[in-house]
């Protein structure tokens, strides 16, 4: 791995915005809402202050919340793949890259979402102290980026000057053209060692580990999902901001001459998610469905598959969430059971 | 603007435009279409949350099926056409009206989901361009008994505390709503409080999800709202419970309220709402005892014949516990739309000026007809269900409804029906193609809220900022440029203001609620909330502090009486219509969402196993549902959320259109609708063919 | 298979009634597209505008390519569909999902339990085995009443390769066997020549539970009983997730399962 210093890191993300279009979180304008949003003149510079984690993670890139699959003319079907031109997410923070290589692996053979994503580049910034409700460490998905899940990964060290990680071929032709000085490896190894003190400030997860410990020995009384499922409100909330949830459903709408076939996100906390046209329905209970979710996120039986949980420490559906069934909630919920 | 060539472009901060909580909401625009939603992370009331109709509401402002021209009916079909065709064939179908029955053979209804800029316009076109007071929108079918009641007995009829004080309450009191159903970022809230260790106590005839989670329940009968609370009443002054130096400081009538009340023993009030002695009396102590208790009602109290009176007694109930005037308490009712109270506090009313400044007064008028440059109409006006019974009579010959869908959500939709056809003239101002435009001779095509700016009130009293996030599709326009353009061909120029903001800043100069306000402050605050003015710069999170608007509290004697129709042999069920978290009115921005529809199709009735097993009725059954004004078929739903005896249907779909089947006997005071309650006869269409 | 998503045309060339509420439907390749599939797997057929449905192969793709499907009017796809007259063109996605394990059944006594609209999907199969050398197959047939049998063509085709039992949870005459197919099993075995060595269910959730306990206490290990399990399916490719069942997709692991997997899956949540 190349790595380089770097005084000024709006430099970076100017010469990368000269290359393709760039998008980064910022404040929204008139607001104090951290949202994804094009590079302008009015963009702020970069800051590592918090709120760390825009509203949304990044998958709205790969995977938006509509898409058009293919269209029908009255006589056949046209697949509309999207042509994305060349973009560049910058400032992607650790949980959300993990995700990222998450969905990868998830839409591996989804022509739309890879087309998305190919067109993609990341640079990823390390997460110097932990941010609200956020536990990527229990989940072994930050606070820094880890190996290979950008293209490129700032980190600021204590001088406040910034350390630049070049982890792909893709990355390294991006900050050609750039005068930088390559950093030496005391840069990387005093990084490695801050990783574990940033880690140590963030608050006890114990809950969140007894919970995993129950969810996968199906410890927790069918009571206790019940009582859970009577919170669920049903909004779609955590599963509209959880950067790994992935579930879609199709609609045709017409349009001139045909109609046109679309997907958007779904939530299996919605009752209608497994009812089949008979009104039977195999997770009939908000229970079962609650249960289900974070069986999702934390099973074990996924890791062989993605080589992590489903869930990056976000935080955003305890955030989110109406009915106070959150992450945490839901896993001192549980852990306080048995 | 700053635009991107694809992908996210920008966000809009908004406010959802579904119901009365108004929550903090971000249009995300891609490529010039609104893709999708992102919850405002710091809004005071929403706080990062939203609940399933807003985060649809990418599917609800989708540019498919919308109304993009002028359409003019010809043949039974529409046309498009120019807009001055348009307001040609209005103005001149207008002036005949006037003409020859004069200004109040028209009729105006604004509407709950616009903008305050679009319903003052609406209102000032009525009274100042027309010359009529025959204005009025859908409040008068949800809580136009709040606004008639509290008046009477506190001066204002709004929400009197603030949706943070719900986490500031000992003791919340649910009573006749369902929160986390039609409220759900206020009833995720409630949850909150409970897991904080708040108590519940829920009055409600139907086993709701905060029923389930309440320390206590009182599973009433339908339209016994009054019985009960006189039973609390009456508990509570025998016990030596009530707040005793409240009611000698801050209220008057006391004893005609005793007097009334010892009528109401609870064994009697047991018999009347079938609630059992000993949870009268819990509740009674529950609610006395809590230092801050915080009460919260809707629809289940206002859709009554007794309506006003329901409210009446809410009130009389907070005053003699003295739970009123401090944070965590106070009385709460919660509001269906978006801006229905903003439109109540424009004066899209029949007998108000905006900030609820009366018509009948003479000073009033004086002030508006100098600010308006117009002699006003002095006799108030008729209201929304008066101004269709007009129409059948002939009184009224032409009406101009924003946004309004009343085919569909009105009691009775066949009278409805028979009214606006009977018109000489039905105008619609509409977004897309619901029941009652495609009734109308001329529809106009609107802005929707995304589309442009103005302010949304909610039900805490906060005027929120709204600002265009797309431009509006083809020629649509917002209703108050609509408006302003028909009053000029109408002969009156005092509307052709050059924003939203010119409008705001003309409500504010003559509302006094409004009158700290400008858009400035409100974007740089989340909004305030009235009233709003030199002694309140920032606004006002708390009414009614230390004295009542109206000065003293007003104790008010009411009695119980039953429901205009009960059941009988020939209709022994009783029927009442609810609302989905799934779908909003007459479901015609909901139902564009693949989610919502599918997770509730076209229409059920829920009916309690007991009632199912003696009509042999499984889940899904094909049933008919009968009453005295019409019938609907449609599918069931079993389960114990409705006691025995009580069938209930929800009023969204126009597959099975509740309104067939509810009563339009009204409440006297306000003409609300008896929309709670009436008696239906089941038929199972299914058996003994299975 | 052209695209992930994207239907192919298909015509639909005979359509006929089939018991109650119920079609035959045969379609073919449009365009010289052709498909190979294997017993078990589903396919989806798009109706423009009502969006798409899963449906199991009742026979499938012939040399020409022409296959056929028992569907049942159910939903707004369904009904569309039987307005469709043959001749018409629809769109088709397929084939999707695992097949009966045919390597594990060739040379056993194998008992297929079909409950009423479960039978289509053991078509394919059944026409299967009765041809397979070494291989002895008898088919119990539960319905509610005579009127809900389906597939009575291919029933009176199957009559001269295996034994067949059809039962009623509500005769409509005396000779007609009484009861669910469990009630009859010591018939069926008599006429298998021995206890089955491998079980191959589809119906109701309810019966092939019932099935499966019985066979597991009598001896019969979990491995050897197969059920086809059905669920909302869409995508047909494990991404859109509606079919899950515990940490499986019906559409790609399924959807036959053995008991084995079923209970292991079912075991890995308390609800």
């Amino acid at each position: 791995m190349k790595a380089f210093l770097l005084d000024d890191i709006d430099q970076l993300r100017d010469h990368l915005a000269s290359q393709r279009s760039l998008f980064t979180p910022q404040y929204t304008e008139g607001s104090t809402e951290l949202n994804w949003l094009p590079l302008t003149s009015k963009t702020k510079s970069v800051t590592t202050e918090r709120p760390l984690l825009p509203t949304y993670p990044a998958k709205q890139f790969f995977f938006p919340d509509r898409e058009i699959l293919f269209q029908f003319d009255g006589s056949d079907f046209k697949e509309t793949l999207p042509e994305p031109e060349p973009q560049i997410l910058f400032g992607v923070r650790s949980c959300d890259l993990c995700a990222i290589a998450y969905q990868d692996r998830f839409f591996r053979q989804d022509p739309y979402y890879q087309a998305r994503r190919r067109a993609t580049l990341l640079v990823g910034i390390d997460c110097n102290m932990p941010c609200e409700g956020g536990f990527c460490p229990t989940v072994d998905a930050g606070p820094f980026v880890r190996d290979g899940l950008a293209d490129l990964v700032c980190h600021q060290q204590q001088d406040a000057s910034w350390l630049l990680m070049v982890h792909t071929p893709a990355g390294e032709a991006l900050i050609q053209g750039l005068e930088l000085k390559a950093a030496e490896s005391h840069h990387i190894t005093r990084r490695n060692k801050q990783e574990q003190q940033v880690a140590a400030r963030f608050p006890s997860a114990t809950h969140i580990e007894t919970g995993i410990q129950r969810i996968n020995q199906a410890q927790v009384p069918a009571e206790t999902w019940q009582a859970m499922g009577l919170q669920c409100l049903t909004c779609s909330g955590c599963t509209n901001l959880c950067p790994t949830c992935s579930c879609f459903t199709s609609y045709d709408r017409p349009v001139a001459d045909g109609f046109e076939r679309e997907r958007c996100w779904d939530s299996c906390l919605y009752d209608a998610f497994q009812r089949e046209a008979s009104g039977h329905n195999p997770s009939a209970t908000a229970g079962q469905r609650v249960e289900r979710f974070w069986f999702h996120k934390f099973s074990n039986e996924y890791t062989k598959t993605f080589d992590r949980y489903g869930c990056t420490g976000c935080g955003r559906c305890e955030k989110t969430c109406p009915g106070v069934i959150g992450v945490h909630s839901v896993m001192k919920r549980i852990s306080a059971t048995l | 603007m700053d635009t991107a060539s694809h992908n996210i472009s920008k966000i809009t901060s908004s406010i959802c435009p579904y119901c009365g909580v108004g929550c903090g909401i971000g249009l995300r625009v891609e490529q010039g279409r609104i893709t999708g939603v992102e919850p405002l992370a710091n809004h005071p009331v929403s706080q990062g949350k939203l609940c399933t109709k807003g985060w649809s509401t990418a599917f609800a402002v989708d540019p498919i099926d919308r109304i993009t021209t002028p359409l003019i009916k010809e043949n039974d079909t529409f046309r498009p056409a120019s807009w001055d065709e348009a307001y040609q064939v209005i103005t001149e179908a207008f002036s005949t009206a006037i003409a020859e029955k004069g200004a109040d053979a028209l009729g105006i209804i604004a509407c709950a989901r616009a903008t305050n800029e679009d319903c003052y316009a609406a209102q000032k076109f009525a009274r100042a361009a027309l010359g009529t007071n025959n204005v009025d929108h859908c409040a008068r079918i949800c809580h136009s008994p709040s606004v008639a009641g509290l008046r009477q007995t506190l001066g204002s009829g709004a929400m009197t505390n603030s949706i943070d004080d719900i986490e500031k309450a000992d003791l919340i009191v649910i009573f006749g709503c369902d929160p986390t159903e039609n409220h759900s970022i206020l009833g995720g809230r409630i949850i909150r409080a409970k897991l904080a260790g708040t108590k519940l106590l829920v009055v409600d005839p139907r086993l709701t999800r905060l029923a389930r989670m309440a320390d206590l329940h009182l599973q009433l009968q339908l339209g016994t709202n009054i019985a009960l609370i006189n039973g609390l009443l009456q508990i509570i002054f025998a016990n030596g419970w009530e707040a005793t130096e409240f009611l000698s400081n801050r209220c008057e009538n006391e004893e005609a309220l005793r007097a009334k009340v010892a009528k109401y023993p609870p064994e009697r009030v047991a018999a009347i709402t079938g609630v059992p002695e000993e949870k009268l009396i819990a509740a009674a102590r529950m609610y006395t005892e809590a230092e801050c208790a915080l009460l919260t009602y809707g629809m289940g109290i206002t859709q009554y014949t007794t309506g006003t009176n329901n409210v009446i007694s809410i009130s009389n109930l907070a005053l003699v516990a003295g739970q009123i005037g401090r944070e965590g308490t106070g009385i709460n009712p919660l509001r269906g739309q978006n801006n229905v109270q903003g439109a109540c506090d424009m004066g899209a009313l029949p007998n108000v000026f905006p900030g609820y400044q009366e018509v009948a007064a003479p000073a009033s008028r004086e002030k508006f007809a100098a600010s308006w440059q117009q002699k006003l109409p002095e006799c108030k006006g008729l209201t929304s269900l008066g101004m269709t019974k007009g129409a059948l009579s002939g009184d009224v010959r032409c009406m101009l409804i924003m946004g309004e869908d009343p085919v569909v959500t009105d009691p009775d939709q066949h009278h409805v029906q028979q009214a606006l056809a009977a018109l000489d003239l039905l105008v619609v101002v509409e977004l897309v193609m619901t029941e009652t435009a495609a009734m109308a001779d001329v529809i106009l095509p609107a802005a929707a809220f995304s589309e442009k700016a103005g302010t949304f009130t909610n039900c805490e009293r906060r005027v929120q900022l709204i600002q265009p996030a797309i431009p509006a599709p083809g020629e649509a326009k917002p209703d108050w440029q609509i408006l302003g353009g028909l009053a000029s061909r109408l002969g009156y120029n005092g509307m052709n203001w050059e924003s939203a903001e010119a409008i705001f800043n003309e409500i504010a100069a003559l509302s006094p609620l409004y009158q700290g306000m400008s858009y400035p402050k409100l974007a740089a605050n989340y909004g305030l909330q009235w009233p709003c003015n030199e002694a309140a710069p920032n606004g006002t999170p708390l009414l009614h502090s230390k004295q009542f608007s109206r000065g003293k509290g007003r104790l008010i004697p009411v009695s119980h009486a039953d429901p205009a129709e009960m059941p009988d042999e020939e209709y022994p069920l009783f029927f009442t219509t609810t609302r989905l978290h799934f779908h909003y009115g007459c479901g015609s921005m909901t139902r564009k969402s693949p989610l919502l529809e599918r997770e509730t199709p076209s229409g059920v009735l829920f009916i309690n196993p007991a009632d199912a097993q003696a009509l042999a009725i499984r889940p899904q059954t094909r049933v008919r549902i009968s009453s005295r004004r019409g019938e609907v078929e449609t599918r069931t739903v079993i389960t114990d959320e409705v006691p025995p005896g009580t069938v209930a249907m929800p009023y969204h779909f126009k597959e099975a259109p509740s309104n067939r089947l509810t009563n339009n006997a009204q409440d006297p005071v306000t003409k609300m609708p008896e929309l709670k309650a009436c008696a239906v006869r089941v038929t199972n269409l299914e058996d003994g063919t299975k | 298979m052209k695209t992930l998503m994207t239907p192919q045309l298909i015509r639909i060339t005979e359509i006929y009634d089939d018991g109650e509420a119920s079609s035959h439907f045969t379609f073919e390749p449009v365009n010289g597209i052709n498909h190979s599939a294997r017993p078990g797997q589903f396919f989806t057929l798009t109706l423009p505008g009502h969006c798409e449905a899963a449906f199991t192969y009742l026979s499938l793709p012939d040399a020409e390519g022409r296959f056929k499907a028992l569907i049942r009017r159910a939903g707004t796809l369904t009904s569309a569909l039987f307005n469709c007259n043959a001749g018409d063109l629809i769109g088709f996605r397929g084939p999707f999902g695992n097949s009966w394990p045919l390597d594990q059944l060739l040379g056993k006594r194998i008992l297929i339990i079909a409950g009423g609209i479960g039978l289509p999907p053991l078509a394919a199969i059944a026409d299967h085995l009765i041809n397979s050398n070494n291989t002895q197959v008898a088919l119990i047939y539960g319905s509610r009443s005579p009127a809900d049998q389906v597939l009575k063509y291919e029933r009176s085709a199957w009559h001269m390769y295996m034994p067949i039992l059809e039962t009623f949870d509500h005769p409509s005459s005396q000779e007609q066997l009484a009861g669910t197919p469990l009630d009859h099993l010591q018939e069926m075995t008599v006429k298998l020549g021995g206890h089955p060595e491998a079980i191959l269910t589809c119906g109701p959730e309810v019966m092939m539970n019932a099935v499966g306990h019985h066979f597991v206490q009598n001896g019969l290990p979990p491995e050897n009983i197969w059920l086809a399990l059905e669920r909302r399916m869409h995508c047909g490719v494990g991404e859109c997730g509606h079919c899950y069942l515990g940490s499986s997709y019906v559409c790609t692991d399924g959807p036959i399962y053995s008991w084995q997997q079923l209970t292991r899956l079912q075991l890995q949540t308390t609800a």
